[in-house]
């Protein structure tokens, strides 16, 4: 049973955590090194309770009780008698890392220390610490982990114990949780970069144009976006980032490489929605 | 949203182009007319010839839109039941087939057999529509006379009553056999997707790379079969998981092909996983005892 949660980081994710957790009566400690950050994150948590209150979505009871359960800390051994950390900072291995080493020599024996790192291998960003077999990953998904999967990455050595407290915290927080073994992309990224791979090259030797495999992929296998509207809407530089990741820590399997054309779309500019332009053309740039 | 042509490194120029499927529309040209509805006692007639269960799928969606259906089996003696009445197994292709279908995958030379059967039945217009993912349209059209008539299909298990056919013309399919095969599945209503002929065609192409990682995945315990599905169901979109939908599809048909792609690419991401080649073969996942 969870009952203190620490998370590392007031950005996006870290925000989206700590709220989630809190309406489903966790204690929070949510950390960050820079207190306008967590200011902010702490606004953005009431303003959105304020909205659910309005929309009669959550009860002004509901509301006040969950924001009790909300601490906020700028000391990294504060989180000391968290049952969960789970870091929600930069995609940079080397912060990552370090934060680990910290972790690991702050807090108690027992604490799971979880990384929400999208690309990295688990065992790489727990590669500083001292006591490897507690460290785990949480691939969230969707906006500010909208989705309600959630994969569980153990390391190479976690017990089955600290696995079944980490799937019972995404029980407590209404996720649904599955097991893979810490392997580059998990399943989903993973599978998200074949159908693009494999569609890019179906596009690249004229089997058909990219709007007819989007067509198909979405009439045929039930795909809310085919791949070339999906690669918009996520950003072709994080498609080509995360490609690129999961190839080179596959020691370069041709099954995962990505199609060049990807890298020479990004240096042209050509990045998908948010800049208007990418394997389609919009409007308005976000 | 449209699509972007402009300084885009992927620009194709492809003949491509959707027909959706609009049901009951009338048709006046010429080749069409072998297989439109017309008033009167007499139904248009759809020959369908190759695999199992395919032949059965595609023969009940025929008698269920009006056509009658003569089928017939490779390698099965007949005595199939259909739930649809106007569907006769047959021997002998009759004169008056308004069109065409051969669904083999597995087993080309049956699948020769079959279209060296077509290949001098019906009117010289009669569109013959031959499953191409294991075997280009070309080049079956070679096996025939009158290849102009012989277009490429993705016919696949599960694909066949989806809401878009893809269609693949070969160097000998005038604009009237591609058009005539357009109103026939939209009799059927399904649309159509003009795609070029190759092998694996589109869907089935990344279907089978899916199911193949999903393959290695679990050959090499990566994840449970179960909780691959449930991954790809929620964080992906994919209505039927991976695993679960190559049961329903058939290990072999999928491992054919894969093994038909790499063949024709000698690219390594193609290669059938061996936990999928011991499915095609068995039907049973490895016994983790041994």
């Amino acid at each position: 049973m969870v009952k203190h949660l620490g998370i590392v980081g007031a950005g996006q994710l870290g925000t989206a955590l700590a709220k989630l957790a809190i309406l489903n009566s966790i204690e929070i400690h949510l950390y960050d090194i820079n207190e306008t950050i967590l200011r902010r994150s702490i606004e953005q948590i009431k303003s959105d309770f304020r909205q659910a209150v309005q929309q009669k979505n959550l009860s002004s009871e509901q509301s006040l009780a969950a924001l009790e359960l909300l601490k906020t800390r700028t000391s990294l051994p504060d989180l000391g008698h968290c049952d969960i950390i789970i870091e929600a900072v930069v995609e940079d291995t080397r912060v990552k890392k370090d934060l680990f080493k910290h972790l690991d020599a702050d807090n108690k024996i027992a604490t799971i220390l979880a990384t929400t790192s999208p690309s990295m291998l688990v065992s790489s960003v727990g590669s500083a610490a001292r006591y490897t077999e507690r460290i785990i990953g949480f691939h969230f998904f969707g906006q500010a982990a909208s989705s309600e999967l959630v994969e569980i990455i153990p390391n190479i050595n976690t017990p089955a114990g600290i696995i079944n407290d980490a799937a019972a915290l995404i029980r407590m927080i209404g996720k649904t949780s599955v097991i893979v073994k810490d392997i580059p992309g998990a399943i989903v990224e993973r599978t998200s970069h074949i159908i693009y791979n494999e569609a890019l090259c179906l596009s690249i030797d004229q089997t058909a144009g990219e709007g007819q495999i989007d067509n198909l992929v979405r009439q045929n296998m039930g795909l809310p976006l085919g791949p070339f509207q999906k690669m918009d809407v996520v950003g072709i530089d994080t498609v080509l980032a995360t490609g690129e990741s999961i190839y080179d820590q596959s020691n370069g399997d041709p099954r995962f490489r990505p199609p060049g054309i990807i890298r020479q779309m990004v240096e042209a500019g050509l990045t998908g929605q948010k800049n208007g332009k990418g394997f389609y053309r919009y409007g308005n740039p976000q | 949203m449209t699509l972007f042509h402009g300084s885009n490194p992927l620009k194709t120029k492809s003949k491509i182009g959707t027909k959706k499927a609009k049901k009951n529309e009338p048709h006046s040209r010429s080749l069409t007319s072998d297989i439109s509805h017309q008033p009167g006692p007499e139904k248009p007639i759809a020959v369908i010839l190759g695999e199992s269960p395919m032949v059965e799928v595609f023969a009940e969606l025929c008698a269920a839109h009006g056509y009658r259906v003569a089928a017939a089996l490779n390698n099965t003696p007949s005595g199939i039941k259909f739930s649809s009445p106007g569907i006769d197994m047959i021997r002998e292709i009759p004169a008056q087939a308004s069109v065409a279908i051969e669904l083999t995958n597995l087993d080309l030379e049956h699948k020769k057999k079959n279209l060296e059967r077509l290949s001098g039945a019906g009117s010289p217009s009669m569109p013959i529509l031959s499953s191409s993912i294991t075997v280009t349209a070309t080049e079956q059209s070679l096996w025939i006379e009158r290849r102009h008539r012989l277009l490429g299909i993705a016919a696949f298990p599960t694909l066949l009553a989806k809401p878009l056919m893809e269609v693949a013309p070969t160097i000998f399919s005038p604009k009237e056999t591609v058009e005539a095969a357009a109103y026939f599945f939209q009799t059927l209503g399904i649309g159509t997707e003009i795609v070029q002929d190759r092998i694996g065609m589109v869907i089935p192409r990344i279907l089978c790379r899916l199911v193949n990682e999903a393959l290695f995945a679990v050959m090499e315990d990566h994840a449970s079969p179960q909780d691959i599905d449930k991954a790809v169901q929620i964080g992906i979109g994919l209505p039927a998981g991976l695993i679960g939908w190559a049961e329903r599809i058939g290990w072999s048909q999928i491992c054919a092909v894969l093994d038909a792609i790499y063949n024709d690419t000698h690219e390594e991401r193609y290669r059938a996983a061996p936990l999928l080649k011991h499915m095609a073969l068995t039907g049973n996942w490895w016994n983790k005892q041994v």
